[in-house]
């Protein structure tokens, strides 16, 4: 039977901001939509009313023209509407088969046999008895999948489902939603990421500022005029000029960098050497998990490997903590803005606080300076247009954009010789990601340099002078980005070798 | 000394009955923390489940009521807890620490009059048995029946959380209040159900003191008592059969050291009184060494208070 999803004038206030402003789609199985939008956009918004999660103020949804009254999440199952939330919904502690039958009616045998059944369906395997924390990102999501399958949903909506994903995995899922897709199941795809949307989708419908800004088939749409809607002004192409030049000085240099570890989830690194000209950006590209973090950290100075020799402007600086390489003017951008970079629980100020000089003088007799830092943190925001001024406000409820843009600016605003940062851009959407590129630029032409470790392979071709890859902790030779492909980078990033 | 066989016995008899307080409470504050709630009031509801099961067995001269009745007031007390954490969402740490200093207070008040009153013998099961066993005899038999409930509750608990549906549903309530409030599980109405069973449970292990263990009200009697089981819980690392373990432990150790300040030891008074602490931790720390069945037993939730999204 076709299912039909309506949902008419629906609208959702929140203290100083509309979250759902009058929003009306409509949805008929056998296609596959996308809600396209920033983050902040409003769509999170809009499926967890539809999951009856919270309730609007305003609107109403209908399924195939019968008035659903959505007041919480039994409602929408209920109703055969299922939803895989972004933040996966399951109970960690608890194994894969009680995370499954905790809300079935059936009971457990026969609950085995239907999941072994759609185990075999969709070609699916996962051991149901083990705990949840012990499976990897994409399992976790079939499991939540499964379990709206379970209930044979009508209509299935997947929040954001590959921000956590790998590409196989990415691609895995692609083939069950299209299998899903194909039985009938209306399927509706939240996403900020717009290749996504081309290859997947049939529709896609723009949400904007909590508003519904454009509907329309994908086969009329490109990466560009999607962006442009999404973000609701002309996006500037950002290229940078290449600038190599042989006799400019080296900056900081990296000799015999090893690194061993006894810890199985740490990659170990094999004898790296490299330097860093002024003014330029050297990338550092490779898939995740290739020894990113252990390189960022011994650069950062967080982790001290003996018989390492690290020059910066003509000092050894192998031995010196984050600190102390800090007061040499060198700063770093963690990939983790929650937890690496900034602490979620404090103000912003308090924040812009924990990264202080000597000369900045935050602090005096063991004294809190609250004025100079709030001074200095307003300074940052207007600066590097964090979108608010707010300085008490607490880092957390800042966007994961303006997060990064303050991180950026913290580090930015002493004026470093050297930045190293790792995936600046990791789960931020088109136009945070196209400032933070300026800025990055920018840095390069005032005659600064970067370091830029990232998975991100469009990103390293855009910014970078010089190219190498990183795999299994060993670097491979470094080269000049006007050489450099994205075919030779995939081949240097999976383990194989070009020329 | 006459450490012949059926002094062991005898011995061990009465270890398992000083345990038993012990056990009752942290079973019943397992199961609470188990859904994520940390309440620190055990130490209270007992004292007050202490004074209500002996001043209504003094009134009604009924041991049912007075028994059934110290489980009610724990649930009040627990209920007073409850609505506090769960729907004015206080601090959990705060309330329970409020709730035992409130209660010890309000014990003493409510006790003045049933200081000094004797109390009166609670009936005991296969008391011929006891008699005609040698070793075994004092062991099993002649025990009241709160001792053979009170034995039974960790298996039973076990029982419930790892193979009954509602069992599952307190873990995962404890493990994601937030996601189990997604999947439609009521998240506030579980966690007042498991604080006042937690508080029933505190009722019957401050009972079972001031009327079959010390028969007698004394004020402050239950002595530190709840706030082992609370550690209890913690050391057994949220496991029910590791709560009857060190509850054993704790009291095996207490009747132990107490008979070896008795025989004369030359061991300082302050170090055997301070042995059943050590010795309970430092068991309890070695046989939940597992960092990987610590994690998965451990509620992830614990004491952070949930609210639903509106």
């Amino acid at each position: 039977m076709a299912t039909d999803l309506r949902i008419s004038n629906i609208s959702k206030i929140y203290p100083g901001c509309i979250a759902n402003d009058n929003v009306s789609l409509q949805f008929k199985s056998g296609k596959i939509y996308a809600l396209l939008g920033e983050n902040g956009a409003g769509k999170s918004t809009l499926v967890k009313i539809l999951s009856g999660v919270i309730s609007p103020d305003n609107g109403e949804v209908f399924l195939n023209e019968k008035n659903l009254k959505l007041s919480s999440p039994l409602d929408a199952k209920k109703n055969k509407i299922g939803m895989v939330f972004q933040h996966f919904n399951l109970f960690e502690t608890l194994s894969v088969f009680e995370n499954l039958s905790i809300d079935a009616t059936e009971d457990n045998k026969s609950l085995r046999v239907r999941i072994n059944e759609i185990f075999k369906k969709y070609n699916f395997s996962i051991d149901l008895d083990v705990p949840v924390l012990n499976l990897s990102a994409g399992q976790k999501q079939k499991v939540e999948i499964i379990r709206c399958l379970l209930r044979s949903p009508k209509v299935l909506i997947m929040d954001e489902p590959t921000s956590v994903l790998t590409e196989q995995e990415t691609e895995e899922l692609f083939i069950s939603l299209k299998k899903f897709c194909d039985e009938g199941i209306l399927i509706i795809y939240i996403t900020h990421k717009l290749k996504e949307v081309l290859s997947l989708c049939d529709e896609v419908a723009v949400m904007r500022k909590g508003k519904v800004v454009s509907v329309s088939q994908t086969q009329n749409e490109k990466v560009e005029t999607l962006a442009n809607k999404m973000v609701g002004q002309k996006l500037a192409k950002i290229k940078k000029k290449i600038n190599i030049s042989k006799n400019k000085d080296e900056i900081f240099k990296v000799k015999h960098l090893n690194f061993y570890s006894d810890d199985p989830f740490e990659t170990n690194l094999v004898n790296l050497n490299f330097s860093v000209k002024k003014g330029e950006c050297l990338g550092i590209a490779g898939i995740s998990g290739n020894g990113q973090n252990e390189l960022f950290q011994i650069l950062s100075g967080e982790i001290i490997t003996p018989n390492t020799s690290i020059i910066f402007r003509n000092k050894e600086i192998a031995k010196l903590n984050p600190k102390q390489r800090r007061e040499y003017l060198m700063a770093f951008s963690p990939e983790d803005r929650i937890s690496q970079a900034a602490v979620p629980e404090l103000k912003i100020y308090e924040n812009v606080a924990l990264n202080n000089f000597k000369a900045s003088n935050f602090f005096e007799k063991g004294l809190v300076n609250e004025r100079k830092i709030k001074d200095h943190s307003k300074k940052i925001l207007s600066d590097f247009s964090v979108n608010t001024d707010n300085v008490e406000l607490k880092s957390q409820f800042l966007s994961g954009g303006n997060l990064q843009k303050l991180i950026l600016g913290r580090e930015l605003i002493t004026a470093p010789e050297l930045l190293i940062c790792y995936n600046p851009t990791w789960g931020l959407d088109v136009g945070a990601i196209n400032y933070i590129h300026e800025t990055l630029i920018k840095i390069n032409d005032q005659e600064k340099s970067t370091i830029l470790i990232s998975t991100d392979t469009e990103e390293l071709l855009k910014l970078s002078d010089r190219i190498a890859v990183i795999y299994k902790g060993k670097l491979s030779k470094i080269m000049s980005s006007e050489e450099v492909t994205p075919e030779k980078l995939g081949v240097l990033m999976g383990g194989g070798s070009i020329d | 000394m006459s450490l012949d066989i059926s002094f062991i016995g005898i011995l061990i008899g009465s270890i398992m009955a000083s345990s038993v307080p012990l056990i009752l409470a942290a079973s019943g504050e397992l199961i609470t923390e188990r859904s994520g709630v940390l309440n620190l009031g055990v130490e209270g509801m007992m004292i007050i489940g202490a004074i209500s099961g002996f001043a209504l067995m003094v009134i009604t001269d009924n041991l049912f009521i007075a028994i059934v009745g110290s489980m009610l007031s724990g649930v009040i007390i627990s209920l007073i807890f409850g609505f506090l954490t769960q729907s004015l969402l206080t601090n959990h740490v705060a309330t329970g620490l409020a709730l035992t200093i409130f209660s010890i207070g309000l014990s003493a008040m409510l006790g003045k009059n049933f200081v000094g009153i004797p109390g009166k013998e609670f009936p005991i099961l296969f008391s011929s048995l006891r008699e005609s066993i040698p070793f075994f005899g004092p062991i099993l038999f002649g025990h009241s029946i709160v001792l053979y409930f009170a034995f039974a509750l960790p298996f039973l608990t076990n029982y419930f959380l790892k193979k009954t549906k509602l069992g599952l549903v307190v873990r995962a309530v404890g493990d994601s209040p937030v996601s189990a409030s997604n999947q439609g599980i009521n998240v506030i109405l579980v966690r007042y159900c498991c604080i006042l069973y937690g508080g029933a449970m505190c009722g019957l292990a401050g009972a079972y003191l001031s009327l079959i263990y010390t028969p007698q009200w004394i004020e402050n009697m239950t002595a530190g008592r709840g706030w082992i089981a609370l550690a209890l819980v913690v050391f057994a690392t949220w496991s029910p059969i590791k709560v009857l373990i060190g509850a054993l432990i704790f009291g095996g150790i207490t009747i132990l050291q107490l008979h070896m300040q008795a025989i004369g030891f030359r061991i300082p008074v302050q170090f055997l009184s301070a042995l059943p602490y050590l010795m309970t931790i430092i068991v309890l720390v070695v046989i939940s060494r597992d960092s990987r069945k610590i994690k998965l037993n451990t509620p992830t939730s614990l004491g952070r208070i949930f609210y639903k999204e509106k």
